[in-house]
């Protein structure tokens, strides 16, 4: 197994950190030791904090003069051997879109995290979005896959920062930490365990690099270790040579990116439910939307209200058994969001049950009263 | 249900407001609570009307933004009319420095001005250390952190070379505090 228990990279215990600092110190904990990057904001923290870090463990930082540049520098780096991070918000991951279609198409572990601002375009510099759900999904050319994660707190701006390295060796895919401004500039308590478990991509001396593994993830050496090592953005076959104009390699291909993570959909998604179990307005929320989400539902649990909340943790790939099963047993699903409704969208199309989306785009989050207020209306 | 306690900082960027709520939220982390905080950013942390929030809990906070301060801590007049509409329920708090804000009375509000920016510019001859006289002065008169955690947050997160000043200005912060009660 490639999976081991190493030492945290900080002392096992509590800390004041922001969510930006938080992530950092994942990507560090999980042995992330080459970063580059350019300069955002709400995201900046985060290259600051690994610039003085990465003096510290010994890791290689540069800001590249671009997001389509440090996005490559950061696949090329994964080819070397190492674990791989980049960040940036909204504008600048539009413009790693072109990376990220390449990185999924070649099977390249990588961390982006992207701190969210109000869109579209430079939009709100300051103010909190949450508008590059479908970005994530969809940004780049052609079916592809990739892992995309959103955190609520401190916490797990560190913990899923872990996570989405564990994800990304495990998969060979690009795994995005899609969190938002409200979380990345949060500052709260972080709690460091003695020790956490990551996991190093599979090495396999003579293995094709490109071809299936028992779970469709195929085995990935680095460039200077020894393999013959052809790496494309075009169709190829097992072994990494370009063939542009078979049907068969590329039909195998498309369908192999696309079920390793589909089929192994159980090991990644995440979920919590609160209060689910016998309610009747059931709210899908997600990000700094869970926790206005919560606070409100336990308010109106206290009034006896019967309503309840699923949170999503993972959004790429979608909990579509989950929302299914939800669909079946509530009344009407509620679903609040920062940007015009792009996860209820994705509702929509796994259960027939009644969607109300809460759509608001003013660069605040939204407030739990709100959430209460609407809920109230639907109850 | 433990104790949930919500604090607003504010008053002119560059006064220290963001650094005074966090080294507050950190020495809430040093007494074992939960803490959360957030801060204005970006162009109106460096200038106009500034605001810093930090909620200290006996347990986990699940939304963690200021819904209704328990304490306000105004440092400049600005700060102080556009935030005091929030307050005046029975047992809340503000503390204000005196040398910068004329309060407003409302009934059943207890508001206490302190000397904190004069104390800073006469005994230690740099006004910037304000914000720590007034964190003292929190700790002190409100007890929402204690003494040692406060002290060794300033330590933690100011650097060494201000380290010395900064922990004399909470020094003189608590005893200004002490004197009230």
């Amino acid at each position: 197994m490639a999976w081991k228990e190493v030492r945290s990279a900080l002392p096992a215990g509590n800390y004041y950190y922001s969510g930006n600092e938080a992530a950092a110190e994942g990507a560090i904990a999980a042995g992330c030791r080459y970063y580059a990057g350019y300069p955002i904001t709400p995201s900046s923290e985060i290259m600051e904090w690994i610039a003085v870090r990465f003096r510290e463990v010994g890791g290689v930082f540069i800001q590249m003069e671009d997001e389509i540049a440090s996005l490559s520098s950061v696949i090329g780096a994964s080819w070397a051997g190492a674990k791989a991070m980049t960040a940036t918000s909204g504008p600048g991951f539009s413009l790693m879109q072109e990376g990220i279609g390449y990185a999924a198409m070649t099977e390249t572990p990588i961390v982006i995290v992207d701190i969210q601002r109000a869109g579209p375009a430079t939009g709100q510099a300051t103010r909190v979005g949450g508008g590059d759900i479908m970005q994530a999904k969809w940004g780049s050319q052609g079916d592809y896959p990739v892992i995309a994660i959103s955190p609520w707190s401190v916490q797990e701006m560190y913990d899923q920062t872990i996570n989405a390295f564990n994800l990304a060796e495990r998969y060979r895919v690009p795994v995005i930490l899609l969190a938002e401004q409200a979380v990345g500039h949060l500052r709260e308590r972080m709690n460091v365990v003695e020790k956490i478990a990551i996991f190093n991509r599979r090495k396999e001396k003579g293995a094709a690099p490109f071809g299936a593994g028992d779970d469709g993830v195929p085995p990935m050496p680095a460039f200077g270790e020894g393999e013959k090592l052809l790496v494309t953005g075009s169709s190829h076959d097992d072994y990494g040579l370009r063939k542009v104009a078979d049907p068969l390699v590329q039909a195998r291909l498309t369908a192999r990116l696309h079920n390793k993570i589909v089929n192994n959909r159980e090991e990644i998604i995440q979920h919590e439910d609160y209060y689910a179990e016998d309610a009747d307005v059931i709210v899908i929320a997600y990000g700094f939307t869970a926790r206005s989400s919560l606070f409100a539902v336990e308010a109106m649990r206290r009034e006896g209200k019967r309503v309840g909340m699923i949170r999503l943790k993972t959004i790429w790939p979608f909990a579509d058994s989950l929302i299914r099963d939800v669909g079946s047993r509530a009344k009407k699903i509620f679903v609040p969001e920062m940007n015009r409704g792009q996860v209820a969208g994705e509702v929509m199309k796994y259960t027939c049950c009644d969607i109300i989306p809460y759509n608001q785009t003013d660069g605040e989050v939204i407030h739990p009263n709100t959430i209460m207020g609407e809920l109230r209306r639907l109850l | 249900m433990g104790e949930i306690k919500q604090i607003r900082l504010c008053g002119l960027g560059g006064q220290g407001i963001v650094l005074g709520g966090t080294i507050l939220g950190y020495a809430g982390i040093n007494d074992g609570k939960w803490v959360a905080g957030s801060s204005s950013y970006g162009a109106e942390a460096r200038g106009s009307a500034c605001r810093s929030e930090v909620i200290i809990s006996d347990e986990p906070i699940i939304f963690p933004h200021v819904t209704r301060p328990d304490i306000l801590i105004a440092m400049s007049q600005e700060a102080y009319d556009k935030y005091i509409k929030d307050m005046g329920r029975d047992g809340e708090t503000v503390i204000y420095d005196e040398q910068m804000v004329c309060t407003k009375e409302i009934s059943g509000l207890r508001q206490l001005g302190f000397p904190a920016g004069s104390v800073a510019t006469k005994e230690l001859e740099n006004k910037l250390v304000a914000n720590m006289v007034i964190l003292g002065i929190v700790a002190e008169v409100t007890r929402i952190v204690s003494r040692n955690a406060l002290l060794s947050a300033i330590e933690k997160n100011v650097p060494e070379r201000f380290r010395a000043l900064n922990l004399r200005a909470a020094e003189l912060g608590l005893a200004l505090g002490r004197a009230q009660k």
